[in-house]
């Protein structure tokens, strides 16, 4: 009977409680959206910041710094790569040597950088390319210049560089123009075979960089790991997430989750309304129910019982509709898949349903209605 | 004969109005008690109390053993569960539940439903063929036919009705008054308040109210029961 | 006569109007919160990332090639192009002068430092408060406080004209011994071993660049030391910009009158850095790009999310509002019965209830500003450090909102209350 009562008590007042179940759904909606969102904002808005490149640098032992033209003493190519491929880490998005020559083009001094091109863009997708990394006929000889370089030597992709070095020259065909917004751009990037060859420096590089992805605690883990293996030489995470931009991050999501605080409310208050509503309405039958016999507890936990309903329901539909919402929020605006998560369900749900009896808490008054009054009239 | 109910200098106030100015009487088991007189004198009032919908300013009232002028809300809660049955001038039936559904609601709160003794007993007012209904469909004989049914289902010990026949037409009033006279046969104690003499005359005794205070109480004089 | 019958409905029973009262206020101040912070977010987040340092460099137009490697310039002093100190008091006069919040130069030379043995090192030049007088006048404090936030020192930093001298991480930590803070330590020109300067260490940077290696000097020494009195390589500027969206990108010679207006006037990075060259002739403004395109991302993604949030406030207070007006309406039915049964008709009864009803959503939306404000303020305050300014425009857009709410809430009642039989109410029913 309870049921049956509950589902027509519903049913009757479905009209009333259209502006209940609106709030109910609206706040559920954005609460499991956000939820949804929140696994992951975090790690998406930190990359942000970190800006997606290089995060890791392994360079030369700090005593053999900035002894010269070139960054100190260099180091074994096959070491780091060695070591690289011994913690074959799924985490590592890319990774690239460098060889830092400063060579000459037209008599002019200019920092060559041997890498490897093909890892330029994953190690550092921020980079912007105007043409291609290599040139597809020749691998080997081709080279990629910043876009100060170009613009001091007139050069467009598809042009010759020479490079001399002490005597010797090559000639290069310029696959693309970089435009990296920092340095680089004042650099010449060659593959990393075809400068040491140049500058008599086989198997040599300056340093390394790696793009690492995690949190910054599995980062320093890593690198930690890494410098294990490389005792010789300096390996350290670089450009992490500072304090001051995590800080940033969670006064951004406190003032979110306030908000959210303040919809709680409001929904609440929508359903106290509705509530108090229905509760006029039913006077008289409440006033039957008691004159039945019908305890106060019984009536309220009735009306209660129905308010439990209307919040699960609002919670379950909000909470569909939150996770499209967060889906579509991932994709337009922070450009990446967000996952569905499961748990947001029972979350929303009982968030909602918690929401809608702490609206409902005035219906207690319900109790106070004397039997007598009602009928009165009569 | 058993007194099913004691009365004893009854009192209610409402503010400065005194809806009950000492009031004392007795019914007997079985009987039909017509309670009369003008409009504010007091009727609803006392009817109120002894169902404990409403509470004595001061006095005793006596249902079946029990002082009704002593009980706490709980109390209140389990007599009226257990030992009254209402029927009021306006019906009062829950509008969106089922004829049925009306009487199962009576049961719900005194112990558990049954749904079929709930069928039987509105066949047993004549409407076995209006059991799924809404009130809505049916008239106002048929609602308050209805809600005798539901006054009935727990068997209680007294029942209490308020104009009855108040918001029906001649036909159906008829009909009710015929199911009152049944209940009555049957053995039931009937508190019934009414303005109209010829129903008054149907009861055992008339107790007469003004500005509060029992004017008289009259026997009536019985026709033959009607077959 | 109508006014009276407002009056004495309106004043009579508050008691009922408690619950649309309280939908109101707490739905108008949400509302209101909201709005505020959502239309300040941008303003706010952009000055919390210029805490996180400088966003434009500027540098000289016909430099040569910088030979630089990890961040230290290998050319020769002599070779390349040089910009004036004199005339960076000029940035605070463009059109943008109040978004300019903070700029550095710098100078790089090649030095050689007595350590336990000769190390080759790069002295750099640069403010850490100086005082930059501006043609206006005034002066402007500005220099590695402003555009270097992150840079953590331990110790201090170097007055402005002293021999003082600040030691990066990594060079400090291959001799600690020597730069240590008090010491003394002397450095000459590479190459030449001619002149040598005294320096005090003052404090030791940690800054998790390139500067690390090198030792921070003030400008003044740097210049003397190099012979380039009054003269830096590059500026480091921490200015407030709008995001760049497509209008921002366009090319302003091709802009029309109003356009370039409308370009001109907002703190696109475009516009601020075009200002700045203006001031500075011969030089190449461009965003730090690293710095200027995550803070653009996040800016707008927060904005989209907060916008969400608010758009949903808004939809809650309105739902607010609207059931409790349409609750207020029922409760009073008998009331209608009354006024019906007495001849009123419909257009009068609607007319009362929907004057008192407006009445009630001004009184209620203006304490729910006053109460939003309050509110937008702290949490302004407690979350980005300053509180946000009150926008009055908002008023009337709440009250605006409010009343119309509240009039669609109670209409749909009413219109029901209108074909209300009056006498079942009357009856108590």
């Amino acid at each position: 009977m309870f049921w049956r009562l509950l589902w027509k008590l519903l049913r009757a007042s479905s009209g009333r409680l259209t502006v209940a179940i609106l709030a109910l759904v609206s706040c559920a909606m954005v609460v499991s959206a956000l939820l949804n969102l929140e696994f992951d904002i975090e790690r998406k808005l930190t990359q942000e910041f970190r800006m997606l490149g290089a995060n890791v640098l392994i360079s030369p032992g700090n005593a053999a710094q900035a002894t010269g033209i070139g960054p100190g003493e260099p180091m074994s190519e096959s070491d780091v790569s060695g070591a690289l491929q011994d913690l074959e880490d799924p985490a590592v998005v890319a990774s690239a040597p460098f060889l830092y020559v400063v060579e000459r083009v037209r008599d002019t001094p200019v920092v060559v950088a041997g890498t490897k091109l093909e890892e330029l863009p994953k190690l550092e997708p921020a980079w912007r390319i105007d043409g291609a990394w290599t040139s597809p006929q020749d691998h080997l000889n081709s080279c990629v210049i910043g876009r100060n370089v170009a613009r001091q030597f007139q050069l467009l992709p598809g042009g010759l560089l020479n490079l001399t070095y002490l005597g010797k020259s090559a000639q290069l065909t310029v696959a693309g123009i970089l435009d990296a917004g920092g340095t680089e751009d004042n650099q010449v990037f060659v593959q990393l075979a075809k400068a040491q060859d140049l500058a008599g420096l086989n198997g040599q590089i300056s340093l390394a960089q790696l793009s690492v992805r995690g949190t910054t605690k599995s980062i320093s883990q890593y690198s930690a790991r890494l410098a294990a293996r490389l005792p010789a030489y300096d390996v350290r995470p670089i450009r992490q997430v500072t304090e001051a931009e995590s800080d940033l991050l969670n006064r951004i999501r406190l003032l979110v989750v306030s908000m959210v605080v303040l919809i709680l409310v409001l929904t609440a208050l929508c359903v106290l309304a509705t509530m108090a509503a229905l509760a006029m309405e039913r006077r008289q039958d409440v006033g039957l129910m008691k004159a039945l016999g019908g305890s106060i507890e019984r009536i309220v936990a009735l009306f209660m019982a129905e308010v439990g309903v209307l919040g699960a329901a609002g919670g379950f539909v909000g909470a569909i509709l939150g996770i499209v919402l967060s889906r579509w929020m991932g994709q337009r605006v922070f450009g990446t898949a967000i996952s569905s998560r499961w748990e947001i369900f029972p979350l929303t749900i009982a968030l909602m349903v918690a929401v809608a009896l702490a609206g409902a808490l005035p219906l207690r008054m319900l109790g106070k209605v004397k039997p007598a009054m009602i009928f009165r009239g009569e | 004969m058993a007194t099913l109910v004691e009365v004893e200098d009854l009192r209610k106030e409402f503010g400065n109005v005194r809806a009950l100015a000492g009031v004392s009487f007795c019914v007997q088991a079985g009987e039909w008690i017509a309670i009369m007189g003008p409009s504010g004198s007091g009727k609803t009032t006392l009817i109120n109390i002894l169902g404990g919908l409403d509470m004595p300013t001061s006095g005793k009232a006596v249902v079946d053993a029990v002082d009704v002028a002593r009980l706490d809300e709980a109390g209140l809660t389990r007599f009226r569960a257990q030992k009254i049955g209402f029927i009021f001038q306006q019906f009062h039936l829950v509008p969106y539940l089922t004829a049925v559904e009306n009487v199962m609601l009576a049961q719900y709160f005194h112990s558990t439903t049954d749904e079929k003794e709930a069928r039987e007993a509105l066949e047993r007012v004549g409407l076995g063929d209006r059991i799924e209904h809404l009130p809505g469909a049916l008239s106002g004989g048929e609602q308050q036919r209805v809600a005798v049914a539901r006054a009935l289902i727990n068997h209680p010990k007294l029942i209490l009705a308020d104009e009855p026949t108040g918001n029906l037409d001649e036909a159906n009033e008829e009909t009710v008054i015929q199911l009152f006279r049944e209940l009555h046969g049957e053995g039931r104690t009937i508190l019934m308040v009414t303005h109209d003499p010829s129903i008054g005359r149907l009861a055992d005794r008339r107790i007469e109210f003004a500005h509060g205070k029992l004017k008289q109480i009259l026997p009536s004089f019985k026709p033959e029961p009607v077959r | 006569m109508f006014g009276r019958l407002v009056r004495e409905s309106f004043v009579r029973n508050p008691r009922r109007k408690l619950l649309t009262a309280a939908a109101l206020v707490v739905g108008m101040a949400v509302a209101t919160s909201t709005l505020t912070i959502v239309l300040e977010v941008g303003d706010r987040l952009a000055r919390e990332f210029r805490s996180l340092g400088a966003n434009l460099l500027v540098t000289p137009q016909s430099d040569t090639l910088p030979v630089e490697i990890g961040g230290v310039d290998y050319r020769p002093v002599d070779e390349g192009a040089y910009l004036s100190e004199d005339a960076l008091g000029k940035l605070k006069t463009i059109f943008w002068r109040h978004n300019v919040l903070g700029f550095t130069p710098f100078l790089d030379v090649p030095a050689l430092v007595n350590g336990s043995h000769e190390m080759k090192t790069t002295l750099i030049g640069t403010w850490y408060e100086h005082e930059v007088s501006v043609p206006d006048g005034t002066t402007f404090k500005t220099g590695l406080s402003f555009t270097h936030p992150s840079w953590k020192i331990q110790g201090r930093w170097f007055r402005d004209s002293a021999n003082e001298a600040v030691i990066g991480a990594n060079l400090a930590a291959r001799d600690p011994e020597v730069f240590a803070i008090g010491k003394k330590i002397r450095v000459a020109h590479s190459g030449s071993a001619n002149a040598a300067w005294d320096l005090v260490v003052t404090g030791i940077v940690s800054t998790e660049g390139s500067e690390d290696n090198g030792i921070i000097v003030p400008l003044s020494f740097a210049q003397r030391f190099s012979g380039r009195r009054g003269q830096f390589r590059e500026l480091f500027v921490s200015a407030l910009t709008k995001p760049a969206d497509s209008f921002s990108e366009r090319d302003p010679l091709k802009m029309t009158p109003t356009e370039y207006d409308r370009w001109f006037c907002s703190p696109y990075i475009s516009s601020i850095s075009y200002q700045i060259k203006t001031v500075l002739p011969g030089t190449d403004v461009r965003a730090i790009r690293r710095v200027a395109d995550t803070e653009g991302s996040i800016l707008s993604r927060v904005s989209t999310l907060l916008w969400i949030v608010t758009l949903t406030a808004l939809g809650a207070a309105a739902l607010a509002v609207a059931a409790t007006s349409a609750t207020t309406v029922l409760e009073r039915r008998a009331e209608i019965g009354v006024m019906k049964a007495l001849g009123a008709t419909n257009a009068l009864v609607a007319g009362i209830f929907l004057a008192e009803q407006l009445l009630l959503a001004i009184a209620g939306a203006a304490v729910g500003f006053v109460v939003g404000a309050v509110l937008a303020r702290s949490l302004g305050a407690s979350i980005f450090g300053t509180a946000a300014s009150v926008r009055l425009i908002l008023f009337p857009v709440i009250l605006g909102l409010a009343a119309i709410v509240a009039l669609v809430g109670s209409l749909i009642p009413l219109r029901r209350a209108a074909h209300f039989n009056p006498a079942p109410i009357l009856r108590g029913e």
